[in-house]
């Protein structure tokens, strides 16, 4: 039976003591389960609706972070003054207006693909996730939420509660998705950049890449190889950074784009960002 | 007098945006079962056995064996089955359909077929001929021999999906005995033909009505004929109302498309001028010639577009392959050979070190000359006049020279093009004998009977508003309802740019006789049968003479800017000025303007469709990429009057015109940007990664 709780409590309760996929927006899960016009959803599981669950839609400034709540929709993300730039940046780019209207960040991860415009943003900001179950919370840092197309750790009598942004200041921040066109589009690659700058040195470097593997692109060791340089020794040595990221970056030929575009174009990002600093 | 070209609402305009319109998906009939098509996984192979699962009460198979009459579709050229019943010749072709009431069941059921088939090596490439044509003018032997230098080129162009936004559907019932089909359809007569034909039924027994109609670009034009047999033969056998809609994804592996190209150019050069030209144009017919005969008729007719080349030999072939069949597509072989030509005359200046504009402009048609094949172009040609316009409202002289700078990623490019207006040569004559009725009854309520299909090009308001404005009548005054193939008489497609011109001109005529012998309260009734002017003489044979009676005139200017990171391109603006003799409804044209730049534009680097051993591999709305309002900017269009003697206030056809010069101007645009020369599209930012990193 599907179920439609009035409560975070009621959903939790319906997740312990039975199998449900998690319907918040439903911009992606609909498509996943397409039917025939006149006939009902096929969908080949008990559907949890969470999308009238006013508790967990929200969005809070707290003195560390930003909290974001699971049915928060992005358009009202936009629309608050403490989402950070970047974040919106992205939105922006994310299918349209309509469609932003219902869909969520939180459904964005649990769909779990690589090339989701939002979730790129999440692990450049280190985002973490609030996992609820009747059992309890767990706080789950992005990249351990998520773990290949489609595959994430959460637990089947878990949901995602929240999303929480650590606050950060950055110096500068790069954000470019390229989709087949400006609107209502896959990313065939996306990159997101930051950097912190203290008199002229490289204090942080952050650099996040979609859709060229299983997950988003984050080392942080290769940011830390970086940190600790003059801006013109950061700019000089461009091409080293790009080559750094060489052996994560292995994309795929598929209907929207190929392999050797999104490698090249993911070199050119790198590059773009850095010489932007 | 008025001006026919003032701007009223859209009749249906209201009913439209307040959702009341009710299209195919929305009918429903009592007792009514729906349909699914069972279809070929494979590209080529023949079939051994189809086992069905047990079938519940209530749920029926029809194929091949069903049939009554004769197992072709009715078209131009018939060699489409209805159900095949041997070969299978693309992946998706339909098999059987499946029919009952619940459609989770349905589905289940068609899971459930076992489908055994000896699969072979499917064709794919421009190997196998289906039809070969050929014509020529002057003598270009003798212009090659006498050439100092000549120049060749090669073009592809890609797939281009109709991408309507009402899938294709109908709805099927029996009715006093008749077997009636409403649907989402171009032609209700040619539905009309191809069910009675394979019904093996009498014209009285069978009905055709036309469904509102949610968008169609030739993609309604002969398809749903192939639809509507099977449709019809299901009705036949199990005699209940039944319900065929595609699904997207269905609609698009297994209708037709435009077809893909590959044109190869050769020109004799002689004192920096063409004097001879050759050319081939290949179009990949997919697996059933169908149409295509027609479609590439029309592709090689525009070899020269709006040049004047006096010796020329055009050859063109439809090559058969195994992937789903080809077909209309609004301009209909004329968006591949203009691209293909406007590319070549741009090219062939560089290669000559000769300015493209000017080396363009003195090949230039002008009225009085010759066509490409001996027809003479007798109306005034006013292009020097657009492009003088398109020129000064885009400041393209100034643009083009400040983008040749190689550290500005920004290109401008101009298309002029023609297009000829109606069926190819005397086809109006022969092949269509348009009929029209003007009818009004006792209370003086006028009534248009004609069989042409609004589908958001505005026949509805713009065929009312030509028989108001002959009887002088307020618009309220003459209806026009869905075409009925039971009351409406056979006015022939809605086609070829042709229904403005030659259905609007006949029902000018047929209000003007009503006009003249109008009796007050009093039934009368006019018909008007089309009459070819007396000065069109052609021979299909040799494509000799006049091809078309009348050619509508365009120009487009197109700017871009390619992101040096991404590759990605930016259309910033598309300037357009049409000849299209005069405007019946200017908002309706400027409105074709804006949709058919869109998709011609869009045609020349946005949309991609391929496929990977006979699948094509973009197959929903997500993943084949059309432009979104995000993606074309405000266009700056104008028309000019240039009436056309023979058309109802001088208009000449309109809705093909505006799609052909798209993708050459957005490829000259680009390959400025770029500093590369573009020959295939779409040039996608994949495409012109490689043009930049490999020259």
């Amino acid at each position: 039976m599907n179920k439609i709780p009035e409560s975070l409590n009621e959903a939790l309760q319906y997740l312990k003591e039975g199998t449900y996929d998690v319907l918040a927006g439903g911009t992606d899960i609909m498509l996943k389960n397409r039917g025939y016009a006149e006939a009902p959803v096929p969908f080949k599981k008990n559907m949890l609706y969470i999308f009238n669950l006013d508790e967990l839609r929200y969005i809070a400034t707290h003195d560390e972070h930003i909290a974001i709540g699971a049915v928060t929709s992005y358009a009202s993300m936009l629309r608050h003054p403490d989402v950070p730039d970047i974040l919106k940046r992205s939105i922006r780019q994310i299918a349209g207006p309509a469609l932003r209207h219902v869909a969520t960040l939180a459904g964005n991860i649990g769909n779990a693909s690589p090339s989701a415009d939002g979730v790129l943003v999440l692990y450049l900001l280190d985002a973490r996730i609030i996992l609820a179950s009747a059992d309890g919370e767990r706080e789950v840092p992005i990249e351990d939420v998520i773990t290949g197309p489609g595959k994430h750790t959460i637990r089947p009598e878990e949901m995602i509660k929240e999303i929480r942004l650590p606050r950060r200041t950055f110096s500068n921040t790069f954000f470019k998705k390229v989709g087949a066109r400006k609107a209502d589009a896959i990313s065939k690659t996306s990159l997101a950049g930051a950097a912190r700058l203290h008199d002229n040195v490289v204090e942080e470097l952050r650099i996040a890449i979609g859709a060229v593997n299983v997950t988003v692109v984050r080392d942080r060791s290769i940011e830390a190889s970086f940190k600790g340089l003059t801006l013109e020794d950061l700019k000089a040595r461009v091409d080293e950074v790009a080559a750094a990221y060489d052996s994560l970056i292995r994309p795929i030929d598929d209907q929207r784009s190929n392999a050797r575009y999104r490698k090249q174009v993911s070199f050119n990002l790198i590059e773009a960002f850095i010489r932007q600093l | 007098m008025k001006n026919i070209s003032k701007s009223i609402d859209k009749v249906d305009a209201h009913e439209k945006i307040a959702g009341e319109t009710a299209y195919i998906s929305d009918i429903k009939r009592e007792d009514m079962v729906y349909a699914m098509t069972l279809r070929s996984p494979v590209a080529s192979g023949t079939i051994r056995n189809i086992t069905l699962p047990t079938l519940p009460e209530g749920y029926a198979a029809v194929g091949p064996e069903d049939i009554p009459g004769r197992n072709l579709v009715t078209m131009i050229y018939e060699d489409w089955p209805v159900f095949p019943e041997k070969r299978v010749n693309y992946i998706g072709e339909p098999l059987m359909l499946l029919l009952g009431p619940d459609k989770e069941r349905l589905a289940s059921l068609l899971d459930a077929v076992e489908v055994d088939i000896e699969e072979d090596t499917p064709v794919l490439d421009y190997s196998h001929s289906g039809v070969h044509l050929h014509y020529e003018k002057g003598d270009s032997d003798k212009a090659f021999a006498d050439a100092d230098r000549i120049i060749e080129e090669t073009y592809t162009t890609g797939y281009q999906e109709q991408a309507y936004i009402e899938p294709q559907g109908f709805v099927g019932y029996i009715e006093d005995e008749t077997y009636t089909v409403i649907g989402s359809i171009q032609c209700p007569y040619y539905v009309h033909e191809a069910v009675k034909v394979t019904l093996d039924e009498t014209d009285e027994n069978v009905r055709v009505l036309q469904a509102p109609v949610g968008g169609a670009f030739g993609g309604k034009e002969e398809f749903p004929s192939v639809m509507a047999t099977q449709l019809a033969v299901a009705l036949k056998k199990i005699k209940r109302p039944i319900k065929m809609i595609y699904e997207r994804e269905e609609d698009m592996v297994s209708t037709t498309k435009r077809h893909p190209s590959k044109t190869t150019i050769r020109a004799a050069v002689k004192d920096g001028r063409i004097t001879g030209m050759t050319s081939h144009i290949g179009i990949d017919g997919g697996a059933y010639i169908g149409l295509s005969e027609v479609v590439l008729s029309r592709g090689m007719l525009a070899a020269t577009n709006a040049y004047t080349i006096e010796h020329l030999d055009v050859d063109g072939d439809v090559y058969l392959t195994n992937t789903v069949p080809n077909g209309a597509f609004r301009g209909f072989g004329a968006p591949q050979m203009i691209y293909a030509i406007e590319m070549f005359m741009h090219h062939a200046a560089k290669e000559l070190g000769e300015d493209p504009f000017s080396f363009r402009k003195a090949h230039m048609v002008k009225q009085g000359d010759w066509t490409s094949t001996g027809g003479k172009f007798r109306d005034p040609i006013l292009l020097d006049e657009m492009i003088e316009k398109a020129a000064d409202i885009s400041d393209y002289h100034k643009k083009r020279k400040a983008y040749e700078d190689e550290n500005v990623y920004k290109g401008i490019g101009m298309s002029w093009f023609f297009h000829g207006c109606g069926f190819t040569g005397s086809g109006e004559q022969h092949i269509i004998k348009s009929r029209v009725e003007v009818e009004k009854d006792a209370q003086d309520t006028v009534y248009i009977h004609v069989a042409a299909v609004d589908m958001g090009q505005g026949p509805k308001t713009t065929l009312r508003k030509i028989v108001a404005d002959v009887l002088d009548l307020p618009i309220e005054r003459v209806i026009f309802d869905y075409p009925d193939t039971h009351r409406v008489p056979d006015s022939g497609p809605t086609v070829a740019s042709r229904t403005a011109m030659i259905v609007g001109g006949l029902l000018a005529r047929a209000a003007k006789t009503l006009k003249e012998t109008w009796r007050e309260g009093e039934a009368q009734k006019v018909e008007k049968r089309y009459q070819q002017p007396d000065y069109v003489e052609w021979d299909g044979e040799c494509m000799k003479g006049d091809a078309y009676p009348a050619y509508s005139w365009g120009v487009n200017v197109v700017e871009v800017e390619v992101d040096k990171h991404t590759y990605e391109i930016d259309v910033k603006d598309v300037y357009s000025v049409y000849d299209l003799g005069k405007a019946i409804d200017e908002r309706i044209v400027l409105g074709q303007a804006d949709g058919g730049q869109a998709q011609g534009v869009a045609y020349g680097y946005l949309e991609v469709m391929s496929r990977e051993n006979g699948r094509l591999k973009q197959t929903n709305m997500t993943d084949y990429i059309i432009p979104t309002a995000m993606d074309m900017p405000k266009t700056d269009n104008h028309l000019i009057d240039n009436p056309y003697p023979y058309g109802p206030y001088g208009a000449k056809g309109g809705g093909e015109l505006t799609l052909v010069g798209g993708a050459p101007a957005v490829a000259q645009a680009i390959e400025q940007a770029v500093g590369r020369r573009v020959r295939d599209i779409p040039a996608t930012p994949e495409y012109l990664m490689e043009l930049i990193h490999n020259g």
